[in-house]
């Protein structure tokens, strides 16, 4: 099978059991794009088409809430994704040297992915981690009260 | 009632009006830009803003609704320099240069609204960053500089039109206007109705053919009907020196609120047709240029002997594009004086079969909003996607209201990504359905019939259920029946509807065929041994079945505006208005009578369809009359005059 | 008076046991015992914390500093100098990975202090949030069994105004009218939600309550249906807390089994069930028919009001939108009566006020205190001076749409009315603590880049007006402003607030409206002298 099989394959098998779990309903559709997207890494166009196709509910709508909200993308991201907090109380605990940091080393700019398609960089905000500011997440992992010499440390830990 | 008090002005209005629309009662007009009366307010464009007396902030008097003592004032300073701030901001945030800005020509709502509060510059620096412009649409084209992000043509596309084909992207200011995916229009699933171009406040969606064409105060205005299908829908035609601007949908009109189709807005506008200017006389085997005189008594010459001829005189057909009193009138020549069977319309009783002349129809004053009242519908026989459009875009917006819809059909429509309810049946079996489906409603077995239209019994049962379930329920038919016989499909839909208390109407057709159908000009047309076929073609494109039986008669004498297939044979070419350049009525699928004004002037040498048969009739000393509205109405039930 | 100083948590999971954790333990009460301090630190074991990687841990309180892998031998020299002296043994420090996941919540615990009230944290960190009995052991649900059984939906409402309950979420609305509001609309379908979408940055209390002590917002919504005449609720959830999420789908499936949630609860005629809706990352959700729409399966684009979502809210429905910490003083309110929550507070404002402390301070974290408490109490006894003995220069109160206070109003009691007339505004409850090394302008501009990014960009004033201010600030800190600049940042600021149709535009321009208000000699330096004092700024747009 080619990979793009596959490929179609596990988009089919992500948009089934989201709308398994959450039920054929619009009213559905922001948790089942969560879904989606958390399976999948984004919300490629065949999965939208698909979710549009079983919700009756049109492209555009979809593709609206897709792009509106942060944590949905509808652009693939890399291997990893890093997080980084740009909200001011992070900010004002040390962020922006850790941001100038996080960028020279992963040479992204904020919404970037790299060429080998190991690091998508993003800012975001607040986390609600701002007790132990500056944080980076990287995927699941958030790392707290981060200083800016740590980065390497941390970015070094992905090693696939 | 509720009093209030606007800009010293005493008025009332009812519960639930808008500030908006109370102001404007009062004759006082505040400035907007995302409004739209056609649409549900919004209130996101900030310039309609209000001072009211008590209230902390202005407030928006297009979402407010007025309440009882209200006292608004509408031109203080406060809501002066409102105004000025949310055009600045809107000025600064694309590329807004009026000066150099001819797009929309004077029609620009944003230009209009700086002009209104003597805006002469920009108070802030406005934004450099281009965006992109995308032409790949074929009719119109997507500026993104020029857009202010009102959100009316998403709302039109949705509320409206219900194809949803525009969205939104991101947010904040990286908000941008999309289709579908993100698609460029030309590839996306835009059916071309061309409305968000016409509700669009800026040039930033302008059509291909009369952007960057000069000032809108040299237009003119026709108000009229199209006559791209059987609804009637209202249209404003704008002209400039006899030619042919755009064409827009008349807001005010009752039948179509405004909304139009493709059909209607840009087939006109595209047409490449070549037209015919002067009358034409086949001369040692090719057609010549001829005056009227000599191509008339060619005419006369031919005709004359052939009066009392039933059977191989005349064989005569006309469009269904033509008006009433044109179609009559070649009833009254052909059918009446020259006593010929062969008489009949480009529609050759395709739908009649599908005709219910006791069907119940909407009135003019609900046109097809009455559509949206329904909890209910149904379709069958027709694709409402593709045929009279605009009825369908009533069906697909009232989905989002909770309407449930059921397309029935043989293949899937564009209605099927909208609605869970789609039925696919095969091919002739619509019969069958509708006896399974009256036959479930009864309690009957029905296993039998539905097992021909190929339609799974749990979907019949739910389709049964809904219909029980609905207050409100309509039943839309057309003609395109693939059963053969047409008739008892009818029948049987028009039975069920009745025995079910469900509203039906029947939409199909061309623009005329219900008035073709009263005038019996209805029988499948054949040339055996007819000397003479005289078409009646107008502006419509003769179908290849038509050339093909017109191929071996003797003389053929074609009406018609353009050049065409069918025009190449004749013997006789005589040259007529279409149906810009002509006067006349037409009566809508359920019955209402409309008249169509002309917006354009023929050239010199083209008549009008009405005077062509006119002077043939008096050629032949024919007496005709005029009463073609006396006889419609005296051979149906289901006619309304739409008031001057 | 006993006064407990610290706290210390020794993990006791299957690994750290096989890893020495029991005489970790010891050894830390034998140590302590040694210097002393016993009555002024409390000493716990506690399960699964999450640290797979340096068991056996030792978590100290309030500084939520975590300590592993941990041998006995090392217990002696941790006690002296942290819990004795005061200082961190960062030689002992876990590495750099922490605060994921399941022990996040127990940050809870960095509020300790002495002279907390706790009402709405009174459990967090207490209890096992994922057992259900033990939130009953705690007086759990004892409010709806009261309500249930003794209560009129208008004694409860009547309670509920009595108590003078305000809306935490930012507006300080009285709740127990918001409720008679709901409760009197029309319409034979009614519905609950609770907005815990916490994105204003600084504010994790809603976490914590939700993390900790769940079932308090069940049986709090429970008691808002009683009241209301609703039997469906949502629980909004922001999609960044995952952990909140699980927790609280746990404690609605558990209240289920007990019939606590379904028809006909206690045998009454009272019927209620909850959903939860996870968002998706936009902050403006958290702006109530922003997240009406949001859990309509929308953009979150705020509705234009009237009608208000008392009376024409989800789908159109009556609707009750309440904050979790609202919400989470309600059982305790039902329980003691509003007599005893109106003890608590200012008489303008009852009951007690959760903040998050962050910034440059000594200690960061979250405090549940009185109402009326003023910023400089804060500052010196809760975080413990600034970090550096740096000079405290300006405090943002309230998240990234709060006030920026100067120095000169740290002494305002923080309750609605005071700060109100303060011209300040009391927010979620985000202090965040700026000393000197802090540029204006550089905070302005961080600010102004989230409303631009986070405006819905429905009205114009707030999708442009955000834009624009972000754009002029920029241009302030690379040194290429203009006075002009200034008179043009006041008006956006101006009609922000007065022109933009929700909360988020009409707020957004608080903060640059406050900086050119008290710090305008500093940002006038980045314009006349092209020089950023406190040298943040990097005034790349200078060309010599």
């Amino acid at each position: 099978m080619t990979i793009e099989g596959v490929f179609n394959i596990e988009i089919q098998e992500a948009v089934d059991k989201a709308i398994l779990l959450h039920g054929e309903s619009r009213s559905e559709l922001i948790p089942i794009l969560n879904d989606v997207n958390r399976a999948l890494g984004y919300l490629p166009a065949e999965a939208l088409e698909e979710i549009s196709h079983r919700l009756k509910s049109p492209r555009s709508s979809l593709f609206s809430v897709a792009s509106f909200y942060h944590m949905l993308s509808t652009k693939p991201r890399g291997k990893h994704v890093i997080q980084f907090c740009e909200s001011a109380p992070c900010h004002v605990a040390g962020g922006r040297e850790v941001w100038q940091t996080l960028r020279n080393l992963v040479s992204l700019e904020d919404g970037e992915t790299s060429t080998d398609g190991k690091w998508s960089l993003i800012t975001t905000s607040c986390l609600g981690l701002c007790g132990v500011g500056p944080v980076i997440v990287i995927d699941e992992d958030a790392y707290g009260n981060v200083k800016p010499d740590q980065i390497a440390d941390i970015l070094a830990k992905y090693t696939d | 009632m509720y009093h209030l008090i606007i800009d010293d002005k005493e008025i009332e209005v009812p519960e639930g009006t808008t500030l908006l629309n109370a102001a404007r009662i009062a004759g006082i007009e505040i400035p907007t830009l995302c409004d739209h009366p056609a649409l549900e307010p919004y209130g996101g464009c900030r310039l309609c803003l209000v001072d009211i007396e008590g209230a902390r902030t202005l407030q928006p008097a297009c979402t407010l609704p007025a309440s009882n003592n209200m006292v608004v004032h509408t031109q203080t300073k406060k809501v002066k320099d409102a105004r000025k701030f949310v055009l600045s901001m809107l000025f600064s945030e694309r590329n807004h240069f009026c000066p150099y800005c001819q797009v929309s020509g004077g029609d620009c709502e944003l230009q209009n609204s700086a002009y209104a509060e003597d805006m002469t510059h920009w108070p802030l620096q406005p934004n450099w960053h281009p965006f992109e412009v995308d032409a790949s649409h074929p009719y119109f084209v997507l500026d993104h500089n020029r857009c202010i992000l009102c959100r009316r043509c998403v709302r039109a596309c949705a509320e409206l039109v219900g194809n949803y084909t525009l969205g939104m992207e991101e947010r904040g200011s990286k908000t941008i206007l999309v289709a579908d995916l993100g698609v460029p229009l030309g590839s996306s699933s835009c059916i071309s109705c061309g409305v968000c171009v016409q509700i669009c406040p800026t040039g930033a969606l302008i059509d291909r053919w009369s952007a960057y064409r000069g000032h809108e105060t040299d237009i003119q205005k026709t108000d009229t009907i199209c006559i791209g299908c059987s609804l009637g829908c209202g249209i404003d035609v704008l002209t400039r020196n006899n030619s042919l601007v755009r064409i827009e949908g008349d807001w005010d009109a009752d039948i179509n609120g405004g909304v139009l189709c493709e059909v209607g807005r840009f087939l006109p506008m595209a047409d490449k047709r070549q037209k015919i200017v002067t009358p034409l006389i086949r001369k040692d085997g090719s057609l010549k240029a001829a005056t009227w005189d000599e191509a008339m008594s060619v005419v006369y010459r031919k005709l004359q002997p052939m009066i009392g001829h039933n059977e191989d005189g005349v064989a005569a057909i006309a469009s269904t594009r033509l008006p009433v009193e044109t179609l009559d009138l070649f009833k009254q020549i052909f059918s009446d004086k020259f006593g010929s069977k062969m008489v009949t319309s480009t529609e050759e009783g395709y739908y009649t079969a599908g005709l219910d002349r006791s069907g119940n129809k909407l009135t003019h004053q609900e046109g097809l909003k009455a559509i949206g009242k329904s909890d209910l519908i149904l379709t069958i026989g027709v694709d409402l996607t593709n045929d009279h459009q605009v009825a369908g875009f009533f069906v697909k917006r009232s989905i989002e209201k909770g309407t449930k819809v059921i397309p029935v059909y043989t293949e899937k429509t564009g209605m099927d990504a909208l609605t869970p309810y789609a039925t696919l049946i095969r091919e002739g079996s619509e019969f069958n359905f509708v006896q399974a489906l009256s036959a479930k409603l009864n309690g009957e077995a029905y296993e039998e019939k539905l097992i021909k239209s190929g339609v799974p019994a749990s979907k019949l049962d739910k389709i049964a259920d809904m219909l029980k379930q609905a207050e409100n329920a309509m039943i839309i038919y057309g003609s395109e029946f693939s059963a053969k016989n047409k008739a008892e499909v009818v029948q049987a839909i028009v039975q069920l509807a009745k025995n079910y208390h469900v509203n039906y109407v029947n939409f199909k057709g061309k623009a005329n065929s219900f008035a073709a159908s009263e005038l019996g000009l209805e029988n499948i047309f054949a040339v055996n041994n007819h000397q003479v076929a005289y078409l009646a073609l107008g502006d419509e494109e003769p179908s290849q079945l038509l050339i093909q039986r017109v191929e071996d008669v003797p003389f053929l004498v074609v009406q018609a505006s353009y050049h065409s297939a069918i025009t190449a044979k004749a013997d006789v070419v005589l040259p007529v208005t279409n149906w810009l350049e002509q006067d006349g009525h037409y009566i809508s699928a359920d019955g209402i009578v409309q008249k169509a004004v002309h917006a354009l002037q023929p050239s010199v040498d083209v008549r009008s369809n009405q005077a062509v048969l006119e002077n043939l009739a008096a050629g032949l000393q024919l007496e005709i009359n005029q009463e073609w509205l006396q006889s419609i109405l005296q051979s149906t039930t289901a006619i309304e005059v739409q008031p001057a | 008076m006993k006064t407990i100083r610290s706290m210390v948590l020794v993990s006791s999971d299957p690994v750290s046991m096989e890893r020495g954790g029991q005489s970790v333990f010891d050894n830390l009460q034998a140590e302590i015992q040694k210097f002393g301090i016993q009555d002024e630190i409390s000493i716990t074991q506690v399960g699964d914390v999450g640290r797979h990687d340096a068991l056996p841990v030792v978590i100290v309180y309030p500084e939520a500093v975590i300590y592993g892998p941990v041998l006995p031998e090392n217990v002696a020299f941790l006690v002296e100098e942290h819990l004795y002296k005061g200082r961190v043994a960062s030689d002992f420090q876990a590495s750099q990975k922490e605060l994921t996941g399941k022990i996040a919540w127990l940050n809870a615990r960095k509020g300790t202090m002495p002279a907390e009230q706790r009402i709405v944290l009174e459990r967090a960190g207490i209890i096992d949030p994922t057992n259900i009995e033990d939130y009953i052991l705690h007086e759990g649900y004892q409010a709806i069994g009261k309500v249930l059984a003794e209560m009129t939906p208008k004694d409860v409402m009547d309670e509920l105004k009595n108590s003078g309950l305000r809306g935490r979420g930012g507006a300080g609305f009285p709740t127990g009218l918001k409720w008679t509001f709901v409760a009197g609309a029309k319409g034979d379908k009614k519905y609950v939600i609770c907005n815990a979408d916490e994105s204003e940055p600084g504010t994790f209390k809603d976490r914590l309550i939700l993390e900790g002590d769940p079932h308090s917002i069940i049986e709090a919504m429970m008691i808002a249906a009683y009241a209301v005449g609703s039997d469906e609720g949502y629980l909004y959830i922001r999609g960044e807390y995952a952990l909140a999420q699980e927790r609280v789908k746990i404690a609605i499936s558990q209240a289920r089994e007990m019939g606590l949630l379904g028809k006909n609860i206690f045998g009454s005629d009272f019927s209620f069930d909850l959903h939860i809706h996870s968002g998706a990352g936009a902050y403006i959700c958290g702006e109530e028919t922003a997240l009406l729409e949001s859990i309509e399966g929308r953009r979150g684009e705020p509705r234009a009001r009237p009608p208000y979502p008392t009376t024409s809210g989800l789908w159109g429905k009556p609707t009750l939108v309440n904050n979790v910490e609202t919400l989470a003083n309600v059982p305790a309110i039902i329980r003691n009566g509003a007599e005893w929550y109106k003890s608590f507070g200012t008489p303008s404002s009852p009951g007690t006020k959760v903040y998050t402390i962050l910034g440059n301070v000594n200690v960061t974290g979250l405090i549940e205190v009185p109402m009326g408490i003023t910023l400089r109490e804060v500052l010196s006894i809760y975080a413990k001076g600034m970090k550096n003995d740096a000079t405290f220069k300006m405090a943002q109160t309230g998240g990234s749409s709060g006030s920026i206070i100067p120095a000169s109003l740290q002494d305002t009691p923080m309750d609605f009315d005071s700060f109100q007339k303060a011209g300040v505004a009391l927010g979620s409850g985000a202090l965040l603590i700026c000393d000197d090394n802090n540029c204006v302008v550089d905070l302005a501009k961080v600010l102004q880049n989230f409303f631009r990014k986070e405006s819905c960009s429905k009205c114009n004033p707030c999708r442009i007006g955000n834009e624009r201010a972000f754009s002029i600030l920029e241009n302030i800190s690379q040194g290429t402003g203009t006075m002009q600049d200034l008179d043009d940042l006041m008006l956006i600021s101006k009609n922000l607030n007065e022109l933009s149709n929700c909360g988020l535009g009409q707020t957004a321009g608080t903060p640059v409206h406050d900086i050119l208000t008290h710090f305008r000699a500093e940002v006038e330096a980045h314009i006349k002298l092209k020089v950023c004092p406190t040298g943040v700024c990097q005034m790349s747009g200078i060309r010599i």
